[in-house]
């Protein structure tokens, strides 16, 4: 049963990442230009997992694959009056980031996490209820 | 002889072997709940009828043939059919109620045969302190 336990840590060490990738997501969510000042806003980032736990995928557990960015295309508002980054019909380029798809991830990953520390509690009664038969 | 008589007799091996069951379907369901929201994952149980139904056989069987206390250390889980019947479009079928009831039923199991089993380790404690 100790085995859920780390099962467990893996799985909200997958959720936090996700939740810090989503929170990245919608801090940028009106970054239209780079690091470096150029006209290329932001991409939205995707988080995978994996079955399996980090240190060793053949053990279970969860893991992140990896993160990859969102290669749908960017969202185009009319604004004219920027000069800077309109281009020649006056729409600019936001990243591709949808608020509320963003949100609905984010109750994912909550509950998620939480059924993860549920799972967590329940493994620690039930070892502290075995652990009784020695007393 | 006589420590292996008491500990191997009645209800207590049966106990015993039902709190490793409720353990190692626990680890599976603890699996199954960290991979929630994993692509394409498809849960994962062990069959707790079939168990208790090979458990029940081994015991009648014992009782029809007088053999004295039966032994269920060769009887293991076995992965049940866990198919939900929902299917996501990334091929996994999780279901987050179903985990957590199974978790929730699972762990209250484990809970009784491990307090049965400390009622009769008291009984024996009782009756041991009694002889001396």
């Amino acid at each position: 049963m100790f085995e859920a336990l780390e099962m467990g840590a893996t799985g909200l060490t997958a959720q936090r990442v996700r939740m810090n990738t989503i929170a990245n997501n919608l801090l940028n969510i009106d970054s239209i230009e780079n690091a470096q000042g150029q006209n290329i806003p932001f991409r939205r980032r995707l988080v995978t997992f994996q079955p399996g736990s980090p240190t060793d995928p053949k053990k279970p557990g969860v893991h992140v694959a990896k993160i990859e960015e969102d290669q749908s295309p960017f969202r185009r508002v009319y604004e004219p009056g920027d000069k800077k980054h309109a281009d020649a019909e006056g729409y600019v380029l936001h990243p591709n980031v949808n608020l509320e798809a963003e949100f609905v991830n984010m109750l994912e990953a909550t509950r998620a996490y939480e059924a993860n520390v549920t799972m967590m509690e329940t493994t620690k009664s039930m070892i502290s209820s075995s652990l009784r038969l020695l007393a | 002889m006589f420590m292996d008589h008491i500990l191997n007799s009645g209800s207590t091996p049966l106990l015993q072997k039902m709190m490793d069951f409720t353990a190692a379907r626990h680890d599976l369901i603890a699996e199954n709940i960290v991979n929630i929201s994993t692509p394409g994952y498809v849960q994962k149980d062990y069959s707790v009828a079939n168990f208790q139904h090979r458990l029940q056989d081994r015991l009648a069987s014992s009782q029809r043939s007088g053999n004295g206390s039966p032994r269920f250390d060769d009887i293991q889980p076995t992965l049940g059919d866990s198919n939900t019947g929902m299917l996501f479009h990334d091929r996994g079928n999780r279901s987050a109620e179903q985990m957590m009831s199974d978790l929730s039923s699972n762990a209250l199991r484990h809970n009784l045969y491990a307090e049965l089993l400390r009622k009769q380790f008291d009984s024996m404690k009782s009756v041991l302190s009694e002889r001396v």
